[in-house]
């Protein structure tokens, strides 16, 4: 059983297709990274998810139930666009509304709880209106921790938060997958910050879902490079170019691709006379991997 | 990874899940300004009209519009067709302070955005329809209250207005008219729903059916006409001086039905349509 399992879902906007036949799947307790461009259907999918919008076709089953299942959206926590507070009244009132809203018992407590977790103990009495655009996107995230939800739906959060900021948000969202067993559906236009939390990874593209996997899989597939800078590059380029398959010039540095032992490079350029001022191990990361797949999709 | 028959879903039920968007609506109504706004204004303006139109003019005399204080909280006999403004300033007036209220409360939860929050967490979307109408029509009941003690008593007893009445019937008159506040509020709450996305539409088109302008248009074609009562602007000015317990039975019936249809209808609506 997974949490999120989306079959065909369709939505349009004016014969427009924002979501165009997508399947998708979420299991139990991932942290899902929701990845693509402007205007390519994530939020719309999250609204449809969350019962915002009424999908055209197919359909949506949240832990093995319909998404219209009283009893599971019940347990649905989600920020999409923005907190969804009233500005005039303070943080505290907004967490009791909600709170009241879900029928939880021990108010007060469950408050006290999700402002720990976000690190807004101090903040409660503060008007949502005088809040910084961080402290929105957490009290946004809190809103959505009320009352121990099963799955958590988060759209863009980390936007606009500062260093500091998104590492809270990021140490806030493994926190509660770890401790509280929740299922995370996160979508971010910063891959480098995705890629430290996900667990799984879905790629959307024209509101088509090209590529779903797991971090474990995107792990097995980013190809290793080593980057390095000599006195004279073309030469050390026509030599390496010898011995090793792909060898490219880019970005001042010379990139000697799917060399795991970087002692061999090492050895081979100082046998043939060049000496190495800078050299450094990398992986290709989500966010190239995410490029040259959108390169190859657009080329299609 | 976490076992999914581990996680448990209990089905709320409907009384459950009422009681949070009720929980919701009516802590927001207590603890923002705007309802105890709408309360001073319910208790205001009456008080003013039945003040102010007894004084005497600038020749000494005095050509009050209302005789008795009663009067502005009911018309004598239920008339549809309007003569005199003294005829259409009554506690009717509240349905228009309540359409004005009950806009911008549903305007808010839009604007803020606090209405994705409610529609995640509620998949049902009769919950709130049937909150919002329930939370607007204890708001018009309590200004209808506000309206008749301050508005009506206290501006009568200032302003010296004579007080004989047939208390019975005014009684039932202002039961009929508060029983009138669940039907309106349902419509209010329908016609937010169709404009949700204007914000000023919503406001304009709440006071315009809040004044009734249609049925009063129709009685001056047709007449004064006792099968005007179907409609909630019928009903509400058949809740007059000379009110029986029939009254508050074709109020009940009335408002029930309109509350029922408007709730269905709204209800569809926010199933088949996007939610904003």
């Amino acid at each position: 059983m997974n949490a999120i399992e989306i079959r065909d879902l369709s939505k349009s906007f004016r014969g427009m297709y924002a979501v165009d036949h997508m399947n998708m799947t979420v299991p139990v307790g991932a942290i899902y990274g929701f990845i693509g461009e402007n205007g390519s259907g994530k939020s719309t999918t999250e609204k449809l998810i969350c019962g915002h919008l009424v999908p055209d076709s197919g359909n949506i089953k949240l832990f093995g139930k319909d998404y219209t299942d009283a009893g599971v959206r019940v347990r649905v926590g989600a920020l999409i666009e923005n907190a969804g507070c009233f500005p005039n009244s303070s943080v505290w009132d907004n967490l009791m509304m909600q709170a009241i809203n879900l029928g939880l018992n021990n108010r007060g407590d469950e408050i006290d709880r999700v402002l720990k977790i976000v690190r807004m103990e101090d903040s409660a009495r503060i008007k949502f209106k005088s809040c910084s655009l961080g402290m929105k996107q957490r009290i946004g995230i809190a809103m959505a921790l009320l009352g121990d939800p099963a799955l958590l739906i988060l759209d863009e959060p980390i936007n606009g938060l500062d260093t500091d900021g998104m590492k809270i948000m990021r140490e806030i969202l493994v926190d509660i997958t770890k401790n509280y067993g929740c299922t995370v559906l996160i979508s971010s236009h910063l891959l480098g910050e995705l890629e430290k939390i996900a667990t799984h990874y879905g790629i959307i593209r024209q509101g088509k879902m090209i590529q779903e996997l797991s971090a474990q899989d995107m792990d097995n597939r980013a190809r290793v490079f080593t980057s390095l800078k000599t006195k004279d590059m073309h030469g050390a380029k026509k030599i390496l170019q010898k011995q090793f398959e792909k060898v490219d010039f880019e970005d001042d540095l010379l990139k000697i691709y799917d060399v795991d032992e970087t002692e061999k490079i090492v050895e081979y350029l100082i046998k043939n006379g060049h000496v190495i001022s800078e050299i450094k191990k990398n992986k290709v990361g989500l966010e190239e991997y995410y490029i040259n797949l959108m390169s190859k999709k657009e080329a299609q | 990874m976490i076992d999914a028959r581990e996680i448990k879903f209990e089905n709320p039920s409907f009384f459950k899940r009422l009681k949070g968007m009720l929980g919701v609506d009516f802590y927001r109504l207590f603890h923002t300004p705007m309802f105890y706004i709408f309360l001073v204004i319910a208790a205001v303006i009456p008080a003013m009209i039945l003040s102010m139109t007894g004084m005497p003019g600038e020749d000494g005399t005095s050509n009050p519009m209302y005789t008795n204080t009663w009067q502005i909280v009911a018309a004598n006999t239920p008339l549809y067709v309007i003569s005199d403004i003294a005829d259409y300033a009554n506690m009717n007036m509240v349905f228009i302070f309540g359409g004005i209220m009950v806009s911008i409360f549903i305007g808010h939860d839009y604007k803020s955005g606090y209405v994705k929050q409610l529609f995640t967490t509620h998949a049902k979307k009769q919950d709130y329809m049937l909150s919002k109408s329930v939370v607007g029509a204890f708001s018009m009941a309590c200004m209808c209250v506000t309206y008749l003690m301050i508005g009506g008593v206290l501006a009568g007893i200032l302003s010296g207005t004579s007080f004989e009445v047939n208390v019975g019937s005014l009684i039932c008159a202002v039961l009929g008219k508060m029983i009138m506040s669940f039907g309106w509020a349902s419509l209010y709450t329908f016609l937010n729903i169709i404009f949700r996305r204007y914000f000023g539409v919503s406001i304009i088109s709440s006071f315009f059916f809040g004044t009734g302008i249609l049925i009063i248009g129709a009685a001056a074609i047709f007449g004064n006409n006792s099968i005007l009562n179907i409609f909630l602007y019928g009903s509400s000015v058949y809740a007059c001086l000379s009110s029986s317990f029939l009254t508050i039975i074709v109020c009940s019936l009335c408002s029930v039905a309109w509350t029922v249809i408007y709730n269905i209808f709204g209800t569809l609506i926010l199933s088949k349509c996007d939610v904003y």
